[in-house]
């Protein structure tokens, strides 16, 4: 027992190890960060080949020449500019909406006691079960009577009320303590006070990774627009990229590039976000 | 000024309604890939300038998604006027569902279609018009063969000689490979159903066993390209034959446009032509097979007269001429058309190449029959089992067999 | 107490729960509104549809079967003629259900540790910001482009076989053309892809542990290890619950990687529940079939969901 804690205490006081451990997760992560890129690098070298070069054999990782004329092809070849902008603003609206509204109702469901909430919520679950392509129909065939098909609020709605969201902030507000609002209840805040300025602030965290899923997730939704969106006005980016692959032949060089260039807002608004995931709650005077 | 500024309101009045009454009719056609497929852009033009004030507006729906989009729109109520069949299923299954408008056809010559029409027929009743019919031919690199000093493929060759031709223009230092196969079971066993008598919904399959061997046969002695890394890579064969390294290909017809446009674009500078498929022993010479594409009205359509002026216009001579102006075969056969077709530019000059544009006999890739989607299934996921090498053949051909019939018990 | 202030408590008490209870739905309306009209009630459309034969148009042409749907996908009378053997080793429903959980019991646990190891390693550490956004990149990127780009990465000469045969190891398959391996690129493709979506929830999981915590364990002298079995994990436990339903969940409705990187093929090795479905649904127009199917995939969901849930109610009462 002693040897036990001596040894640990030499490991941890001795530098030396210590920069060893350092370096082993340098290593480490740096393998990992390459089997992580090495398909990207695959990628950027294929959006710059000719069409037939992409899967030519011996493969080359540094295309013979690079044609850079594929980047201005696609906004060419479709119309880019309007899916960006008709998938920036659906990805928008339904970031907002999400956020709110299922903060909200992740707030009942974590920390209030009413009656019906465990059915309820496995009623949300249980939605989330249920694949996207048994219940298409019936839905598609009652957003049709709403007026909704072929309109970018279609997503809006289909996307906004989800029962993920919910579901995720639910779990971010149980890991809360409950003295917490119990004690805010006794200073005689109303539960509407208690979630404005005692489970917001505390789940900035969760929040910013709520935004980040629910952009991504509508940034990158194919099944959903391709099924309720119609005119090329209505078009989004991932159903436009689908436009390169044909019947009889597929322009994968193009489907590289444009994929290149719809990863960039994505990952604009998770570099924003992240820093959120440094200032977390356990700096904010809580007692544990 | 008050006086002015009415006159000034009346004239913009005017100017509003001139384009409202003098409003082109639309018909709305959804259909697959609409701003790449040459010959969709070549019907519209001529339909349009053949019918002033009417207009043909397309929705596009992305091809690998188009039987569950189109079923959502039509479950959904959808009114557009023209609905494209992709594959003969699709009609089979409208029809049925009551979503087909049936077609008059009492006073419509469909003798060009020599006979291909009755697929789109439910009872005796058309409810669909073909307008592209394409068919299997083999394709061949001219430039290969004249450097390997061998003689062309010719329109009458049988399955053996081809296998042997494909040995003999392989070779493997300078990476030519003899033949290519895509992946599809159309490529490689379809054959089968060329003799017009079996179909591969007959419930028996011995018949693709022959065609199972040649194949693995080749690519055991590496005259074709592995299944596995076909698969494997998403390889497209438009762009395999257009590398240049393979002699000879057996594909639909519809490759021959694409060709085409590599030719002027640049991606590929080389001589090809093409011949009719391989037949075997005791077969016509010239005997393919093919797939339809036609039209239907939708039966919620509130245009059903003027739709049927274009669907019968786009099946008949004239829509006929459109699509083979760009390369596409139409159903409608004739000298004519055939005519049309050689002078596409681009098209290659020889008589085998010509001659190779008049199949002998086109029996269908898939029949109409019952429970053939089914059956679909089954059989693609035995090919993929016996062309990866799982099973062997003669297995696969059981498993197929057996799984059929279960399908009908 | 008499009987009379016993009424009077319980009456406040009820008026107090029922104000709770009018409270809370308030802030569940925004939210329940949209979902029960948008998803709630077509799932429960879906489920009806289960007892019904309807190969689409009219509504009118539904038929109320009972549970023929059921006895078909799991082809009971074969089964009764021929064994259980038959349902998993011929029947559509059998062979979708043994890939499909075959490929969550590997993917779930597999993805789980990748995630908490790199969230982990990342949460204090300097040039996080860079490795953070790398992990993450393959979540954001578009499915076509990534599962066209592994296709590749897979083949027979491909790089990833090349790592392989340089570590000394005989391997010279395509993956997505054999049959053992089909599935295995599958759960290669889910792993890589999703381990960076949940390292950002375990990350975020990992600042609302309060600093005192991981101080007191400090002082009390106990180790990185025990510090991470004795403080960190427990207090990961809602994320975690949160991810595994969520994980086990994703992967049984697993359909995008398949259908684009091997069809289900070669064979039916890695034929999926929602491959079926879509396949019964949309190429051979059996809605009624293809509810069935989602029915037994929501049950088996929901039981799992159900085991899950009430061991989280076990670890909160502690």
């Amino acid at each position: 027992m002693e040897t036990a804690i001596h040894s640990r205490q030499i490991r941890q006081d001795n530098p030396v190890l210590r920069k060893i451990g350092r370096v082993i997760i340098w290593i480490l992560l740096i393998a990992l960060a390459v089997f992580t890129l090495i398909p990207f690098v695959w990628m950027i070298s294929s959006s710059l080949k000719l069409d037939r070069e992409v899967f030519a054999f011996p493969m080359r990782w540094i295309p013979e020449t690079f044609h850079w004329e594929n980047y201005s092809l696609i906004w060419q070849k479709v119309p880019l500019v309007t899916y960006f902008k008709n998938t920036a603003f659906i990805a928008i609206v339904v970031t907002i909406l999400q956020t709110l509204t299922s903060s909200f109702a992740a707030y009942a469901f974590a920390k209030l006691n009413f009656r019906g909430r465990d059915v309820l919520f496995l009623c949300y679950i249980g939605t989330i079960a249920v694949p996207w392509q048994a219940y298409m129909l019936p839905q598609f065939i009652m957003m049709r009577s709403m007026g909704l098909y072929d309109t970018l609020w279609a997503m809006v709605v289909l996307q906004a009320f989800s029962a993920f969201g919910v579901f995720l902030m639910r779990q971010f507000y149980r890991s809360i303590p409950t003295e917490l609002c119990e004690a805010a209840r006794l200073d005689g805040l109303s539960e509407y006070g208690i979630w404005a300025r005692i489970m917001l602030p505390l789940s900035k965290a969760a929040i910013a990774t709520l935004v980040i899923f629910t952009f991504v997730n509508t940034w990158n939704d194919y099944m959903g627009p391709m099924i309720y969106l119609t005119r090329d006005v209505n078009k989004t980016v991932q159903v436009g990229l689908r436009r390169f692959i044909q019947e009889n032949s597929s322009d994968y060089h193009l489907i590289m590039a444009a994929s290149l260039c719809s990863l960039l807002p994505v990952s604009i608004v998770f570099l924003c976000l992240q820093r959120y995931f440094i200032e977390g709650i356990a700096t904010s005077g809580l007692k544990g | 000024m008050k006086k002015m500024l009415s006159v000034l309101l009346a004239a913009m009045l005017v100017l509003l309604a001139i384009p409202a009454m003098a409003e082109d009719q639309v018909i709305t056609v959804v259909t697959w890939d609409a701003t790449t497929t040459p010959y969709l852009a070549a019907q519209k033009e001529a339909f349009e300038a053949a019918n002033p004030g009417v207009k043909i507006e397309y929705v596009d729906v992305a091809s690998q998604d188009y039987a569950v989009k189109t079923t959502t729109m039509l479950e959904g109520g959808d009114k557009s006027d023209v609905y494209m069949i992709k594959e003969i299923d699709n009609l089979i299954n409208w029809q049925a569902q009551g979503f087909a408008a049936p077609l008059d056809t009492a006073d419509y010559d469909m003798s060009g279609f020599v006979g291909t029409e009755a697929n789109y027929a439910v009872d005796g009743v058309q409810y669909a018009i073909p307008f592209r019919s394409d068919f299997w031919v083999l394709f061949y690199n001219k430039d290969l063969f004249d450097a390997a000093g061998v003689e062309y493929p010719t329109n009458d060759m049988t399955w053996d000689q081809y296998a042997e031709l494909a040995k003999k223009m392989t070779n493997a230092e300078k990476q030519i490979y003899g033949t290519h196969y895509h992946t599809w079971l159309s490529a490689v066993a379809n054959w089968a159903v060329c003799d017009g008598v079996n179909t591969l919904a007959d419930k028996e399959y011995s018949d693709l066993l022959y065609f199972y061997k040649l194949y693995q046969d080749l690519e055991d002695s590496g005259a074709c390209m592995s299944f596995a890394d076909l698969k494997a890579a998403g390889l497209h064969y438009s762009g395999a034959f257009a590398n240049g390294n393979i002699a000879m290909m057996p594909m639909g017809y519809w490759y021959v446009s694409t060709l085409i446009g590599y030719n002027k674009d640049g991606t590929c500078n080389f001589n090809w032509g093409i011949t009719a498929v391989p037949h075997l022993e005791g077969v016509p010479a010239g005997s393919s097979f093919g797939n339809l594409t036609g039209a239907m009205i939708n039966a919620k359509s509130e245009n059903k007269d003027l739709a049927w002026k274009y669907v019968a216009w786009l099946g008949g001579p004239e829509g006929a001429k459109a699509t083979a102006s760009v390369g596409a075969r139409p159903a409608w056969v004739s000298e004519d058309v055939a005519g049309a077709m050689a002078s596409v530019e681009g098209f290659p000059a020889d008589e085998t190449s010509k001659g190779a544009l008049l199949p002998s006999g086109v029996a269908m890739e898939w029949p109409v029959a019952e429970k053939v989607a089914d059956i679909k299934t089954i059989v693609n996921e035995e090919h993929s089992m016996i062309m990866a090498r799982e099973i062997t053949p003669e297995e696969g051909i059981e498993e197929m067999n057996e799984r059929v019939a279960e399908l009908f018990e | 107490m008499s009987q009379a202030e016993v009424k009077k408590v319980r009456r406040k008490m009820g008026k107090l729960e029922r104000k709770n209870t009018l409270v809370a739905y308030s802030f569940l309306a925004p939210n329940f509104i949209g979902f029960a009209v948008f998803t709630l009630v077509p799932v429960i459309c879906a489920i009806l549809l289960s007892l019904f034969e309807w190969n689409g148009g009219d509504i009118s042409k539904m038929k109320y079967v009972g549970l023929d749907n059921y006895a078909t996908i799991f082809a009971t009378k074969k089964v009764a003629e021929k064994g259980i053997e038959y349902f998993f080793n011929r029947a559509d429903l059998g062979i979708a259900l043994k890939n499909t959980v075959y490929y969550t019991i590997v993917t779930v646990p597999l993805t789980i540790a990748c995630a908490l190891a790199l969230a982990l390693l990342l949460n204090k550490i300097k040039g996080a910001v860079f490795f953070r956004t790398v992990f993450f990149f393959p979540y954001v990127s578009s499915m076509v482009a990534i599962c066209v780009c592994w296709s590749f990465m897979l083949m027979k000469n491909g790089p990833v076989n090349q790592i392989i045969m340089a570590l000394g190891i005989d391997f010279n398959k395509g993956w997505t053309a054999d049959s053992t391996m089909a599935i295995w690129a599958i759960i290669l493709v889910s792993v890589w892809r999703n381990m960076g979506y949940y390292m950002v929830l375990y990350l975020a999981a990992l600042q609302g542990i309060p600093r005192e915590l991981m101080e007191a364990a400090t002082v009390d002298g106990a180790g990185k290890w025990k510090q991470f079995l004795h403080v960190t994990l427990p207090q990961l436990k809602p994320t975690t619950f949160f991810v595994s339903v969520m994980m086990v969940i994703s992967c049984f409705k697993i359909y995008d990687v398949v259908a684009i990187m091997t069809e289900g093929g070669p064979g039916r090795s890695t034929k999926m529940l929602v491959t079926y479905i879509y396949d019964e649904a949309f190429v051979k127009i059996r809605y009624g079939q293809a509810s069935a199917i989602s029915m037994v995939l929501l049950v088996i969901v929901l039981l799992v969901t159900i085991i899950q849930f009430s061991s989280e109610k076990k670890f909160s009462n502690d």
